[in-house]
């Protein structure tokens, strides 16, 4: 077991981190200001990572994704074996957007710059950002293999010695429909670097500091303690639980066997589904991990700042082939149906254990996506992320829809208009689609998306929880389902849709899960639910047991 | 409002005290008062202040010529949620949007946290049929019966105040104003906000929450104002009364009851006129000011003589110093950067034995464990006085003893946890402190594309001038300065502001040689607005001055820089020979880089309109000479000496002009203490500001001290 060993004074230490963290949190301010893609700077898909000289996680941006920023390092790992440390140069900037090395689907291009002090490699820069476009069809959900979702680029230099590489230029470019918004993204995120690398050299400057080792040692060796101790404080024993979701075509069945040893936890998947043939969504290992560490960091040492030394007491495996850890070529591009299920498996496990600390499932998120041509817009390519309700605690209702186990925003309704020929005629939340329990899962929401381009254009959606609703914990009851609707027409497979000018389409984000028995719910929550416009009368009469009378309602 | 002989009152009313300044125009007397303030009726403490201020000067309220003043009531009316009962009206399908917000979490890793509550519950939110698109085209009418049905809603809730904000309509405003038009006739007496008035900007949320937090505040700032005019009426003063905005101009009483959620962050505001007032009288354009006070420091880039500008911030944040956690609003401001970092801000040990220091404060009460109240929690003050830093005996003037036993007592628990000595704790505590502000300024001043070795440091604030040293050369600035009077410098910044109003357009459009025309009808319209405004406020039209900038982005990007625009005509402009470049060049001081061959976009024009500025001239300290002589000596905590060192303690008031300090000294006076580091030299200039340069750097450009 690592001991905190005081090779740095815990005044120093403390100074020393936050710096580091603030540099980051620079990088990914300015990211988002530099930007192109409404993915990146309206929707915040990105993470911003700082990664000591062996490519271990150091610092990430207060505001990054989690997932990203655990498989980040994982990423960087891989790309030194390719390119080791001592063959780069300053200048250099590595990219790969393999979805086996990197976060698992194409549209995210891992872009890792080498930091030079003292003309030694001293730590990296790492952003992953989800881009715009990768070429390959239009659609999410349907694919046989991989191929058919994009051009896969393996680890190679992005820019060598400051310059751009123009093979991998060229070949980015000629491959995607919007090669300005995908390439200013990548430069924008290169700025960012230089920018950052900076920084770094400043900060080791100013404290005659030949480089990173020791502070990332002393760094990740007292998370890795503080982790240690709050597992050591749980009894050892295994739990076990699962849950089948949606899947596209066909549902799939998740499993986790979690052990608690000493101060460590082992998770293991056997026995979920296999991975999936003809739909996007299987989940390759990176992202499984990433998502399965990600609960107990908020559960047992959310106010550590994010670093690897937090993830050495975790050990997690998955069978091969399996939903959960992917083969090549698998298709991946939706991967997200499977991965956000992970995290609410995890919490469900350990729900009797950590009761205060566990979180229901969220309603999620239903990407939708425009494309196409059109007079008055030009050539468009606007994402829109929208979420669902979050899961409730024991001891609050979920969140009204908001991002989660990922953090993004929402496009705003005039930004999106003012990109794309298609009006968004209602974004209100659903009544009664959180789900019951003494606490109240948060509420899902409905777009209503009318086009009025002049021509057909391109529309995807990625709904999840059209069949399997996010799950209740301790007795609370499950969200309401997800529905996607075209002209009224409730759809259940979603290649790309045409949408010809006039066509509504109508898209319900499910809700979160409640906690705890609906009946004990205090009476008075109940009605001001109601009056609140958060649970209907008649759902309070049904899930409830609370009568409402009509005096109670306003207006 | 422009004469300079009458006598200028400046009163700020802050959270704990309440700050008068009055300048004699004709000689440049100033005078000054701090008097409690009187949370229950702020006027009280105001009748109060000027009064005795008044009596003392030997006027009436008569010969007051300008009254301006600054007041926290709207930001506290929005942190405790004290404003009115407020209806909401939107287009049909957006009502929810004040709940669902942008959909982001705050804090990813904390379960637990607390969303943002909306200012308008739900039961009092209303739709209506209408819709605009995003070229201002109407694509459905306003609907007649729709607005009927929500108008008698509203008058049934029986609120005080109604925010009205429509999708796109910064763009086309039509359908607001009708629905504002009929909302006005229909009820009498509340105040109506449109969106199209009070930010005009695109960004459906943002725009709604701006609206929003103007009509919660409205009927509140409307009874403010209108009691404080009759207070000054009954107090024999005659002229009109002046509100500070947080854009750092001032306004008329009507114009601020208009759009009240202007005045937010008033006093803040003050304290960087001040400092850019001040850098004026130094010969310095380039500065932070640095404002520290019990609960909170503050930072604010000052670059050519301008304090940096923001479009949007957050107020009444869930977690005071967590971004996301507040409600966005678009006003224009000094953009401030605000950290949990004060006299009063505690020091804990966290889970992995790491020493932090705030966000929580001890506030006035009970305080800092050495003001004797009973404290217990170590603070950033009891850290200052063991290590010499502050004199036990000299606090406020000597009105307040400190304790030193119980700040020993305090640290010395924390000493215990982290396994140190409890002066290496107090001196951790300092460093900890001074770090968390120094990172903040770093972010801000990088953020701006500036260089900190090129900028001096402004120090107020009770604590400002102990930790300002430690801030300047860790930031690697030349130097940093100490103003005379540390403790009244916001309510001195008052009265150096212009009467000023800012004006922004929603404009999208990308630049072509033919949108150059529309771009001067915009600014044309937007200038016109600020002439009405500015001859409100009596200020004559051959005294006006616009300055045009816009929001601008290569064409498709996400997000907008703000971009000086220095023309007066854009039809005569050459696209690409002069305002393309123009863009590309701002973008790359900001970000390093450009991308010179995409097409640039325009999306929101702004004016700002202003008045002159009233030139004020501070008194100068009779003209000393010999060297500054201490009052005494006493051993303060300097690890670069090698622990505690026995230094010089002069009384500001005794030091002769132009007499000069070497380092380590420290320089106490009423409201604040000075240290002077080791390798550094004070000058003290005509007014008895310290002028202090580190001796052991080469600097740039030196903070040089008209004094000195």
């Amino acid at each position: 077991m690592a001991q905190a060993r005081a090779r740095i004074d815990p005044i120093t230490l403390e100074v020393q981190w936050q710096r580091l963290i603030s540099i980051v949190d620079e990088i990914d301010t300015v990211t988002i200001r530099t930007s192109f893609s409404t993915i990146v700077g309206e929707s915040h898909d990105f993470g911003c990572v700082l990664m000591d000289q062996d490519g271990a996680g150091l610092a990430q941006a207060q505001w990054s994704p989690p997932q990203f920023c655990t498989m980040m390092p994982l990423t960087t790992k891989v790309m030194l074996q390719k390119f080791p440390r001592e063959t780069l140069r300053p200048g250099d900037v590595l990219i790969t957007n393999d979805p086996w090395i990197g976060s698992t689907h194409l549209p995210d291009y891992n872009v890792i710059s080498p930091v030079f002090h003292r003309r030694k490699v001293v730590a990296f820069l790492g952003t992953v950002a989800h881009v715009s476009d990768v070429g390959g069809h239009r659609g999410d959900l349907e694919a046989a293999d991989v191929f058919q979702e994009g051009i896969r680029v393996l680890p190679t230099f992005f820019f060598r010695d400051g310059r751009p590489v123009d093979v991998i230029h060229e070949f980015i470019t000629a491959n995607c429909r919007v090669p300005e918004m995908v390439m200013g993204d990548l430069h924008a995120i290169v700025g960012t670097h230089r920018m950052g690398t900076k920084r770094l050299q400043e900060f080791l400057d100013d404290y005659g500091l030949a480089g990173l080792r020791e502070l990332a040692a002393e760094i990740m060796d007292r998370s890795e303690a503080a982790l240690r101790g709050a597992i050591a404080a749980l009894p050892d024993g295994v739990c076990t639980y699962e849950a089948t979701a949606d899947g596209y075509l066909e549902p799939f069945t998740l499993k986790v066997r979690i052990e608690i040893k000493g101060d460590e936890m082992w998770f293991d998947f056997a026995g979920s589904s296999p991975q999936q043939q003809n739909a996007a969504i299987n989940a390759a290992f990176n992202i499984t991990y990433a998502t399965t560490v990600y609960p107990i960091k908020c559960m047992l040492v959310s106010r550590i700042p994010n670093n690897d030394g937090l993830v050495r007491p975790l050990h997690v495996t998955a069978p091969e082939g399996s939903i959960v850890n992917c083969t090549f070529p698998a298709p991946v591009k939706a991967r997200a149906k499977v991965m956000k299920h992970i995290p609410p498996l995890i919490f469900g496990a350990l729900e009797s254990l950590l009761p205060g600390e566990v979180i229901a499932a969220a309603g999620g998120i239903m990407p939708f996506h425009f494309l196409g041509d059109d007079p008055r817009f030009g050539t468009f390519n606007v994402h829109v992320l929208p979420h669902g309700g979050l899961g409730a605690t024991r001891d609050a209702d979920g969140w009204q829809p908001v991002a989660y186990p990922h953090n993004s925003t929402v496009t705003p309704a005039e930004i999106m208009e003012l990109g794309c020929p298609v009006l968004m005629l209602r974004k209100q939340m659903i009544p009664d689609s959180g789900g019951p329990g003494r606490t109240r899962g948060g509420l899902g929401q409905e777009f209503v998306l009318k086009c009025v381009a002049q021509n057909p254009i391109t529309a995807t959606v990625r709904p999840d929880l059209l069949r399997y609703p996010a799950p209740g914990l301790a007795g609370g009851g499950p969200g309401a389902l997800g529905q996607v609707l075209l002209n009224g027409e409730q759809l259940h497979r979603f290649p790309p849709l045409e949408l010809r000018p006039g066509d509504v389409l109508v898209l319900r984000v499910p809700g979160g899960g409640g906690f705890g028995r609906p009946g004990e719910r205090p009476r008075e929550r109940v009605r001001r639910d109601v009056a609140l416009g958060f649970v209907t009368a008649r759902a309070a009469y049904e899930q409830y047991g609370v009568e409402i009378e009509r005096e109670v309602k306003r207006a | 409002m422009t004469g300079n002989n009458g006598y200028r009152l400046g009163f700020d009313i802050g959270g704990t005290f309440t700050d008068f300044v009055l300048i004699d125009g004709a000689t440049g007397a100033v005078h000054s008062y701090k008097t409690l303030t009187t949370p229950s009726d702020p006027s009280q403490a105001v009748r109060e202040g000027w009064t005795v201020l008044l009596d003392r000067v030997g006027i009436a309220g008569n010969d007051v010529e300008t009254t301006i003043h600054a007041t926290t009531l709207i930001t506290n009316a929005l942190i405790e949620r004290t404003g009115a009962q407020t209806a909401f009206l939107t287009t049909e399908g957006f009502s929810d949007t004040l709940d669902t917000q942008r959909e982001m979490r705050y804090d990813i890793y904390d379960l637990h946290s607390p969303p943002v509550e909306a200012l308008v519950p739900r039961p009092l939110r209303f739709e209506v049929r209408e819709r605009m698109d995003s070229f201002g085209d109407v694509v459905e009418a306003l609907d007649e019966k729709s607005l009927e049905a929500a108008i008698r809603a509203i008058r049934t809730a029986g609120v005080e105040a109604v925010a009205v904000c429509f999708l796109h309509a910064y763009k086309n405003p039509i359908h607001e104003q009708q629905a504002g038009t009929r909302l006005a006739r229909a009820l009498p007496g509340v105040s109506v906000s449109l969106s199209s008035d009070v930010a005009p900007e695109i960004r459906e949320y943002e725009r709604m929450s701006t609206t929003v937090a103007n009509a919660y505040v409205q009927p509140l700032a409307g009874r403010y104002l209108a009691q404080m005019e009759r207070d000054l009426a009954a107090g024999g003063f005659r002229r009109r009364l002046y509100l500070m905005l947080s854009s750092g101009g001032i306004t008329t009483g009507e114009t601020a009851a208009r759009f009240p959620i202007r005045m937010v962050e008033s006093g803040p505001a003050a304290g960087v006129l001040a400092t850019v007032f001040y850098g004026e009288g130094l010969g310095v354009r380039d500065l932070v000011a640095f404002d520290m006070g019990g609960t909170t420091a503050k930072m604010c880039l000052i670059k050519n003589g301008r304090p940096v500008m923001a479009h949007t911030f957050e107020i009444a944040r869930v977690h005071r110093f967590k971004r996301g956690s507040g409600l966005p609003v678009r006003i224009p401001a000094i953009e401030l950067i605000e950290i949990g970092a004060g006299g009063g801000s505690i020091a804990w040990v966290d889970e992995m034995g790491l020493l932090k220091v705030g966000p929580r404060s001890a506030g006035a009460d009970p305080g800092p464990a050495c003001y004797g109240l009973g404290g217990r929690s170590p603070t950033v003050t009891d850290a200052d006085l063991l290590l010499g830093f502050l004199n036990p005996d000299y606090f406020l003037g000597g009105r307040m003893k400190l304790d030193r036993a119980a700040a020993e007592a305090a640290v010395g628990g924390l000493a215990a946890t982290l396994g140190l000595g409890a002066t290496e704790a107090a001196h951790g505590i300092y460093h900890v402190v001074n770090e968390n502000m120094i990172s903040a300024t770093r972010i801000h001043i990088a953020e701006r594309g500036e260089d900190p070795r090129r900028l001096a440091l402004f120090a107020f604030g009770g604590a400002g001038p102990v930790h300002a040293c430690a801030l300047a050369r860790a930031l690697k600035m030349p130097g940093y300065i100490c103003p005379a009077g540390a403790g009244v410098v916001s309510a001195l910044g008052l009265l150096t502001a212009p009467a000023a109003f800012d004006f922004a357009q929603t404009y999208v459009a990308q630049l072509t040689p033919e949108r150059l025309h529309a771009l001067d009808e915009v600014y044309a319209a937007l200038e016109e607005q600020g002439r009405a405004r500015l001859r409100e406020a009596g200020v004559p039209d051959d005294q006006m001055s616009f300055e045009r900038s816009a929001d601008m982005r290569h064409h498709g990007q996400g997000h907008e820089i703000p971009v000086d625009l220095p023309w007066q005509r854009f039809a005569t402009v050459d696209l690409d020979r002069d305002l393309r470049p123009h863009f590309y060049e701002q973008y790359e001081a900001l970000y390093g880089h450009a991308h010179r061959h995409l097409p640039v976009e325009i999306m929101t024009c702004r004016v700002r309109a202003a008045g002159p500025r009233p030139q004020v001239a501070l008194p100068q300290a009779p003209a000393g000479s010999g060297r500054a002589v201490p009052k005494g000596r006493r051993p303060v905590y300097i690890p670069e000496r090698g622990g505690f060192t026995e230094v010089p303690i002069f009384d500001r008031a005794e030091l002769p002009v132009g007499s000069e300090i070497e380092g380590p000294a420290v320089v106490e006076e009423i409201d604040s203490t000075a240290y002077v580091g080791p390798d550094s030299r004070a000058v003290v200039d005509a007014h008895r500001n310290l002028v202090v340069t580190f001796t052991d750097s080469v600097p740039t450009t030196a903070p040089n001290g008209s004094g000195g």
